[in-house]
């Protein structure tokens, strides 16, 4: 079976065609080595990250924008938001600061991608 | 009023203006850097996504944490920063006159960077017709709304336009709980980069219709519908393809117009094909000592290429804040020719080898050769094979040798 798609990892957006017989993935088309990686792992199990944004704690619309420390399989993606949705972290908040570790347990944290004092 | 006196002074603190002051600086110069928003960082402020950083900093991150990266660098280097300053008037002499936190006043600049950005086309603009209600956002202002104030915006949207900003902004609604129903593309392609067009859209099921517009917006008080049409291949809606699609809110991402309106007051000659300023290699308008970068000079579809532009002007708004303009310096200019929207810089110095080319081509290309001709002669100066070619993606071609007569560039299969 041949597959198109194109690949996520950065913005040349490689339009890769991946043949899957079997165990074997042949991979065409990438311009890095990041490439056939990528393709397998989207063909068999796509990963994703997210990106949030909620308020600190108290407040209405004083807001840190998380994100996830590396990608998760994409049908997780909605049960970590609903986890993110009743986030309210303390400030002050520093870029990178942890605010779920290993978030459902899937080895990725949530982390804040702001400074607010 | 005597004013202020600086080396360079940049306009704008965002991916551009940030690496511009820092380009300036680190070639020891005094660097002042006015931001009219009360905090630096621009646009990245809101793009809470990942995917910056790729070239800069070589790993994946947000806007957010890009932008503390350039804003801590630029702290640590003794860059002069205001932020809550507005420039009202920019002169060809290099004078800025300037409201702010203290009061008006003047700042004379021996050498000044354009990087204000650019704002989005508006409805007016695209000239919809149908009913005036409350609902109807560019995708950056609801991505603002959203992202920086947390409000919710509505709950059934459509989207017209498949701008980048568009794309992301399905996602974070859908992210958010609202029903995204679908993204309407006036074009027969997609105006975003191709991953937004799998990882925002396809990830989620939102269809998103090319060659198709919306004709009406309905509604009373509040968006209670948009009327969606196919359009032929002069763009114009067909007849008997009407549907109308129930919605409370329409985002439009059609498109980014650089903000060039101090340019303009300084006597910067601006390009129709960019709606950026003409410059040269290094980045210099037509108005001596007056350097432009990011989105203001070019719509740039990955803010690190912004950043790098801004360093590249900054250091060059630098040397000739230092040594002034070398005498009988002479150029060639570049024209775009057949299949190329444009090409930047549309000015090159005489004797430069190595200059970077940007450009678009007009529509998706594969295997496409990208050539460069003498306008003169018709010798070919550089030809180069790409296997595909999106209007949706800024390229990039290193000019190896010093073009000595005008060029043409122009796209053939």
């Amino acid at each position: 079976m041949i597959d198109r798609l194109t690949c996520l990892l950065c913005p040349i957006g490689c339009e890769l065609e991946v043949e899957t017989d079997g165990e074997r993935i042949d991979v065409r088309g990438h311009q890095c080595d990041k490439g056939p990686d990528f393709a397998a792992e989207e063909v068999l199990r796509p990963k994703r990250n997210l990106a949030a944004s909620v308020p600190l704690r108290g407040t209405a619309d004083r807001m840190v924008s998380v994100r996830l420390s590396d990608r998760v399989l994409r049908e997780l993606l909605f049960p970590i938001l609903a986890e993110i949705a009743i986030l309210r972290p303390a400030a002050p908040v520093r870029r990178g600061d942890v605010l779920i570790k290993n978030v459902l347990g899937s080895g990725v944290d949530v982390v804040a991608t702001r400074t607010v004092d | 009023m005597t004013g202020r006196e600086f080396d360079v002074a940049v306009i704008g603190g965002g991916p551009a203006g940030l690496a511009a002051a820092l380009g300036a600086r680190r070639a020891g110069t005094e660097v002042l850097l006015l931001e009219r928003e009360n905090r630096l960082g621009g646009i990245l402020n809101q793009c809470i996504h990942d995917g910056f950083g790729l070239v800069m900093y070589k790993e994946t991150i947000s806007g957010p944490e890009y932008a503390e990266r350039l804003i801590e660098d630029v702290d640590r280097e003794g860059i002069k920063v205001e932020t809550g300053a507005m420039v009202l008037d920019l002169s060809a002499d290099r004078t800025l006159r300037v409201n702010s936190r203290s009061g008006y006043g003047l700042v004379r600049a021996k050498a000044v960077v354009l990087a204000m950005g650019c704002r989005e086309r508006t409805r007016d603009m695209i000239e919809i017709p149908g009913d005036r209600p409350a609902g109807i956002w560019t995708a950056g202002t609801a991505q603002n709304l959203v992202n920086l104030q947390n409000l919710r915006i509505g709950n059934e949207i459509v989207i017209l336009g498949s701008g980048d900003i568009g794309l992301i902004m399905a996602r974070r609604l859908t992210f958010e709980g609202m029903k995204v129903k679908g993204v309407f593309e006036l074009l027969p392609w997609a105006g975003g980069l191709e991953r937004n067009v799998r990882q925002c859209l396809h990830d989620f099921s939102i269809p998103l219709a090319l060659s198709t517009t919306v004709i009406d917006i309905r509604g009373r008080d509040r968006v209670s519908s948009v009327v969606v049409a196919r359009v032929d291949e002069r763009l114009k809606p067909v007849p008997g393809t009407e549907r109308e699609v129930a919605c409370d809110t329409l985002l439009l991402s059609v498109g980014l117009i650089p903000e060039n309106e101090l340019s303009k007051r300084a006597g910067v000659s601006l390009s129709a094909a960019t709606g950026g300023a003409v410059v040269d290699d290094r980045f210099m308008t037509s108005a001596p000592g007056i350097f432009s970068c990011g989105n203001v000079l070019q719509i740039h579809d990955v803010a690190d290429w912004a950043s790098l532009e801004g360093f590249e002007a900054g250091k060059n708004a630098a040397s000739f804040a230092r040594d002034g303009l070398p005498a009988g310096e002479k150029a060639v200019r570049v024209a775009t020719g057949e299949g190329i929207r444009y090409v930047l810089p549309q000015v090159i110095r005489r004797g430069i080898a190595g200059v970077d080319l940007h450009f678009r081509v007009t529509r998706p290309r594969r295997n496409v050769w990208i050539e460069g001709r003498g306008a003169s002669t018709g010798t070919t100066l550089f030809r180069r094979k790409f296997p595909r070619l999106l209007p949706s993606e800024l390229q990039k071609l290193k000019l190896k040798s010093a073009p000595d007569e005008d060029l043409e560039v122009s796209a053939h299969d």
